[in-house]
């Protein structure tokens, strides 16, 4: 009983290594291919595209009420004894360097990453990968660079345009609707402390790092994908878990390092 | 010329090919024949590369091609067509972006001249101007099948691979597609390779005949040499002689 228990722990620690090695060797493939990336151009701005269509209105919905719901938590939690300006202050920093990119690169790792990885799972299955190396065109660089380029890029502008429209919702709530605090006080309560670095590290570094993760993850387990339907749906559930759970880790890491 | 020299293949420790040896001329018909899970489909994509062998050489004009580096065989893999077992056609494309999608990437065309080949594929292979805006799930099975040719002869190879061309098609399809293959051979005077389960290709389209039976070859000649005691062997288990 307790040699099948090791067993079964040294064939799990040898396929977490075989992962991670996989992992790396298609990023590095991946960072190869951006030599061909004038060939596949039309498929990197097609990705480009498609990231931010498919995003920008699920992005817009959930930072409206992520807004609001840090709003009234705000309010809740600040007592007569703290400045509302402070408060605002709080909300607008948590909301932008941590709330933000992360509620929203977790909710994009199950719309993209799961759908990336069954895009691609079911070109593998169907032979489509195979197909596409006759007409002598790269997977990597037809499928993969692409939507890791998407990732890297855009999900830095989907993540500032989601703050400002969290922002936004706040400052409505607060100022327009309530009359909690004055636009006055508002402003300068986002004011306070305010560095750039910060600013550049919530809105640009994070969320770069995350869709790059989303997009790597999702390729991978697409490519990796075996079997039919079932292997799909295997594949789309992998990357969906793998990007969420790496996505924390990378959030805890890069804020202890850079801040 | 194609000339396989001692190919082997395994997948977990089992053998699918050992020790194939073949020839195949310019502009003739190989078939290679044999019955489902025998290796066919290994073999031929091993012939064009999608699949590298645990040893033995594949020899294209006396080059080998697991030798060549991979921008080397791109220029020789322009010169090859694959037709897949369930056509592999792109679903995020229509059909003539799946038609045209060669050209774009690798020559410099106009769309006029781009459209104008997409036109000749299409026509050569009978497919109505109307199917090219479709998508491949709105093709049935022929059609789809007729696609999968013409998105193969717009690259103009000088060899196509056929993997299993046959197969799923009903009766009336099956003869509709070996017409085409057939008359494609005197149009576009290609060296095709074509694996099959099902023995009414070898009389129509062969000039020359493989027998594949337990990962191996066990008859390499003309089609005339082939014998009836030959196929009964071949298919002695009963299985999928495609009859």
């Amino acid at each position: 009983m307790w040699k099948d228990r090791i067993e079964r722990l040294g064939t799990r620690v040898v396929d977490f290594f075989t992962v991670v090695y996989e992992l790396s060797l298609l990023f590095w493939n991946t960072v190869k291919s951006l030599n061909s990336i004038w060939f596949y151009r039309r498929q990197v701005i097609e990705q480009l595209y498609v990231f931010l269509v498919r995003t920008l209105p699920i992005a817009a919905i959930i930072s409206v009420f992520l807004g609001l719901g840090m709003m009234i938590q705000g309010v809740y939690q600040s007592s007569v004894l703290f400045p509302r300006a402070l408060t605002i202050n709080v909300i607008f920093k948590t909301t932008v360097y941590e709330i933000c990119p992360i509620v929203l690169s977790l909710v994009l790792a199950g719309k993209l990453g799961g759908s990336l990885a069954a895009e691609i799972g079911s070109m593998k299955i169907s032979e489509q990968l195979d197909a596409l190396e006759t007409l002598s065109l790269e997977p990597i660089g037809f499928l993969v660079m692409p939507r890791v380029l998407a990732g890297l890029t855009m999900l830095p502008i989907i993540i500032i345009f989601a703050n400002f429209v969290a922002l936004f919702s706040v400052f409505f709530v607060a100022s327009i609707m309530t009359d909690w605090i004055s636009p006055q006080e508002f402003v300068s309560g986002l004011k306070i402390n305010v560095r750039v670095f910060e600013l550049y590290f919530g809105n640009f570094i994070k969320p770069a790092v995350y869709g790059f993760l989303i997009a790597l993850v999702g390729s991978y387990f697409g490519l990796k994908t075996r079997g039919g339907a079932l292997g799909v749906g295997k594949s789309s559930t992998n990357a969906v878990v793998v990007s969420a759970i790496l996505i924390v880790i990378f959030d805890y890491y890069l804020d202890r390092v850079l801040l | 010329m194609i000339e396989v020299r001692d190919l082997s293949k395994s997948f977990d420790g089992k053998p699918v090919l050992q020790k194939i040896n073949l020839d195949i001329e310019n502009e003739k018909t190989l078939v290679i024949l044999g019955p489902s899970g025998q290796g066919k489909t290994v073999f031929i994509k091993t012939l064009a590369r999608l699949i590298e062998p645990d040893s033995g050489t594949v020899l294209y004009n006396g080059q080998n091609i697991f030798l060549m580096s991979k921008k080397k065989f791109k220029e020789i893999q322009k010169q090859m067509a694959f037709v897949f077992q369930a056509n592999a056609l792109f679903d995020f494309l229509d059909v003539e972006d799946n038609l045209s999608l060669f050209l774009k990437m690798h020559t410099s065309y106009s769309q006029k001249e781009i459209a104008e080949r997409v036109e000749e594929s299409a026509r050569l292979v009978g497919l109505d101007h109307s199917v090219l805006s479709k998508f491949p799930e709105e093709l049935s099975v022929g059609m789809g099948k007729r696609v999968a040719i013409a998105r193969a002869l717009i690259v103009r190879p000088q060899v196509i691979f056929y993997d299993e061309p046959t197969s799923a098609l009903d009766e009336g399809n099956v003869s509709k597609i070996l017409d085409l293959i057939s008359a494609l051979k005197k149009e576009v005077c290609a060296t095709s390779v074509i694996v099959t389960h099902d023995v009414g290709l070898v009389s129509k389209l062969a000039d020359h005949v493989a027998l594949l039976k337990n990962s191996r070859i066990t008859f390499f000649g003309r089609k005339e040499e082939i014998t009836e005691p030959m196929l009964n062997d071949l298919y002695e288990t009963g299985e999928d002689n495609g009859q």
